[in-house]
């Protein structure tokens, strides 16, 4: 037998035997395995919290999963995953059937282009540039340039955060582009002079810190910032949570009670959230 | 043959002989502008990798385990994860696509029902969008099977997603050995095994090193197949039943999700582009190799 093939039939025999032997391991080892799965929003900050937990506590494995807020949640119900992470608002179903455990808080604010004139558009002045009866930035008094709407996919959590705090529908929205994550937003607007989308605070602070040319828009009279988040003023915010399907007990309420406790607070800043304090 | 040609020439008129080269050079360059445009947008984006992350790309960025949700530290668990996936896609994916390809192009007739059947259920699968996989994956193999989100899903999963290119890129790799070759082996009283072992194969070497080329190709750059399945775990993994974060993912992750992760994800970008040309020349080179061995001791 030649070479090439005895070499494929040695790495597949290696991969099954390296397969039943962990299988069996995992079974009879003493570690306990928590699998989280979720938001990707929420996924980066609580795979760090995992990590300091592992370090801090023997015995105890923690498998941080991306993907979704509803894949949290579907998992969660399924028994696939031990907690969900969750960046939207839950259904009323889901509040019954899940129990959650708020994390941190995270801003949503408005962003523009850094040479937009435009400083502070009214509460209905967005309303109108989001349902397409304003579509040119000379109707608020700058230099003529059509708007560029960004708005989020269906299903993101930010555009229902949105679409609530303006009363708007889904189908009320009229926008040039529509785009998935935090980052692709700011990238599009950095882009386009004409373009205005709405993104995480501490995404967008990040960016403008670091020199991308966007501009946060105050909302209600409140310069977006993630101070104003923390203080409380600040009026578009949602609460990122974790869910589990039955009250917590033994690793994973530990778990949850660690990822709320102020020693993970410098974790969750260093992610753009706001712990939560109270 | 002297006369012909000049009386060949002299039966077009002067004008209708640069017309006559004209189209040729105009193609000439085409062919050129079209070549330069792609060798050019490569390299564009090469230099753009290395321009934004070169920086950050040192022997300890290569060993160390990220970070600070990646931003930090380094890819060294996630380079492992990667080759480890790798490893589980082509152990099981190689085998069955080349022997499938054996079936397709030496054991039946061209036209054959059961072999168009198979051809076309091929080539529907090279289309479907990855991400259909992944949900596949998840659902069989992570779900039904009881693998959970493990390195072990991800490879299988990744490796019923390139079978098809596998299969067909060695179909045509054997069908492109001359048909002399078989009858000169039958003649000399070879029997199918030996031609196939020692002929067949060898000399169609390079169709199938670029088969498994390609397989790798978009083994490595996939996101969306293994974000369900193989996970995102960034750890380093100590068995294939756990979970492992591909080059891939990790990229996606920094430059999705994670504020300020932007500078590691070019980085690991230009890690997997100098991977993918590394692999790609080394299995040229395999591949040519074996075939002289092969062939002048056959």
């Amino acid at each position: 037998m030649s070479k090439p093939w005895a070499a494929f039939i040695v790495v597949l025999s290696f991969a099954l035997v390296g397969a039943g032997c962990s299988e069996s391991s995992a079974e009879a080892g003493a570690t306990h395995r928590i699998v989280i799965t979720g938001s990707s929003t929420l996924a980066p900050m609580i795979a760090e919290i995992a990590k300091r937990f592992e370090r801090d506590h023997d015995g105890v494995r923690i498998d941080v999963q991306a993907g979704g807020s509803t894949r949290g949640i579907t998992d969660v119900r399924s028994g696939l995953a031990d907690i969900g992470m969750v960046s939207r608002q839950l259904g009323a179903e889901e509040r019954a059937a899940l129990h959650s455990h708020p994390i941190a808080i995270d801003g949503i604010c408005l962003i523009t282009h850094r040479d937009n004139p435009v400083a502070a558009p009214t509460h209905d002045q967005i309303i109108a540039i989001y349902s397409g009866r304003v579509t040119n930035w000379q109707s608020l008094g700058a230099p003529p340039r059509p708007i560029t709407v960004v708005n989020k996919a269906q299903g993101r959590s930010t555009l229902e955060v949105f679409l609530k705090h303006f009363a708007l529908r889904s189908d009320q929205i009229q926008a040039s582009v529509i785009i998935g994550g935090n980052q692709q937003a700011i990238k599009t607007v950095a882009g386009n002079p004409g373009a205005i989308g709405y993104v995480s605070v501490g995404s967008a602070q990040y960016a403008a810190e670091q020199g991308t040319p966007i501009k946060l828009l105050p909302m209600g009279g409140v310069p977006a910032s993630v101070r104003a988040v923390a203080e409380g003023d600040y009026p578009l915010s949602r609460t990122l949570i974790v869910v589990t399907a039955h009250p917590s007990t033994g690793w994973t309420e530990r778990l949850i009670d660690y990822a709320q406790s102020p020693r993970v607070h410098d974790l969750i800043s260093e992610h753009y959230f706001v712990p939560i304090t109270d | 043959m002297h006369d012909q040609a000049i009386s060949w020439h002299a039966a077009w008129p002067a004008p209708r002989l640069s017309a006559r080269r004209n189209p040729d050079r105009f193609i000439a360059i085409t062919a050129w502008l079209g070549a330069i445009a792609v060798t050019t947008v490569f390299f564009w984006i090469v230099v753009d990798l290395i321009r934004l992350g070169g920086a950050q790309l040192t022997p300890a960025f290569i060993t160390n385990a990220p970070t600070s949700a990646g931003r930090a530290g380094g890819i060294g668990s996630v380079l492992v994860s990667t080759a480890l996936i790798l490893g589980v896609c082509l152990a099981v994916s190689a085998p069955l696509g080349i022997a499938t390809a054996i079936l397709l192009a030496e054991f039946t007739r061209e036209g054959n029902r059961y072999c168009t059947a198979i051809r076309r259920s091929l080539d529907t699968l090279a289309g479907v969008p990855s991400i259909v996989f992944g949900l596949f994956g998840y659902a069989f193999f992570c779900v039904y099977l009881r693998m959970g989100f493990s390195i072990l899903s991800g490879g299988l999963t990744l490796a019923c997603m390139v079978l098809p290119i596998l299969t067909r890129t060695a179909e045509q790799g054997l069908r492109s050995v001359p048909d002399e070759y078989r009858y000169a082996a039958a003649a000399v009283g070879m029997t199918r095994t030996q031609t196939l072992r020692q002929l067949l194969l060898p000399a169609a070497m390079p169709g199938l090193v670029a088969g498994v080329v390609l397989g790798v190709g978009r083994a490595l750059a996939e996101t969306a197949a293994l974000l369900y399945t193989s996970g995102y775990a960034d750890r380093m993994p100590s068995s294939l039943a756990d979970s492992g974060r591909s080059l891939s993912i990790h990229i996606y992750d920094l430059a999705m999700n994670v504020p300020g992760g932007e500078p590691n994800a070019y980085a690991t970008a230009l890690v997997l582009v100098g991977l993918l040309i590394a692999i790609n020349a080394t299995a040229v080179w395999l591949g040519e190799r074996w075939t002289h061995r092969k062939l002048s001791t056959a």
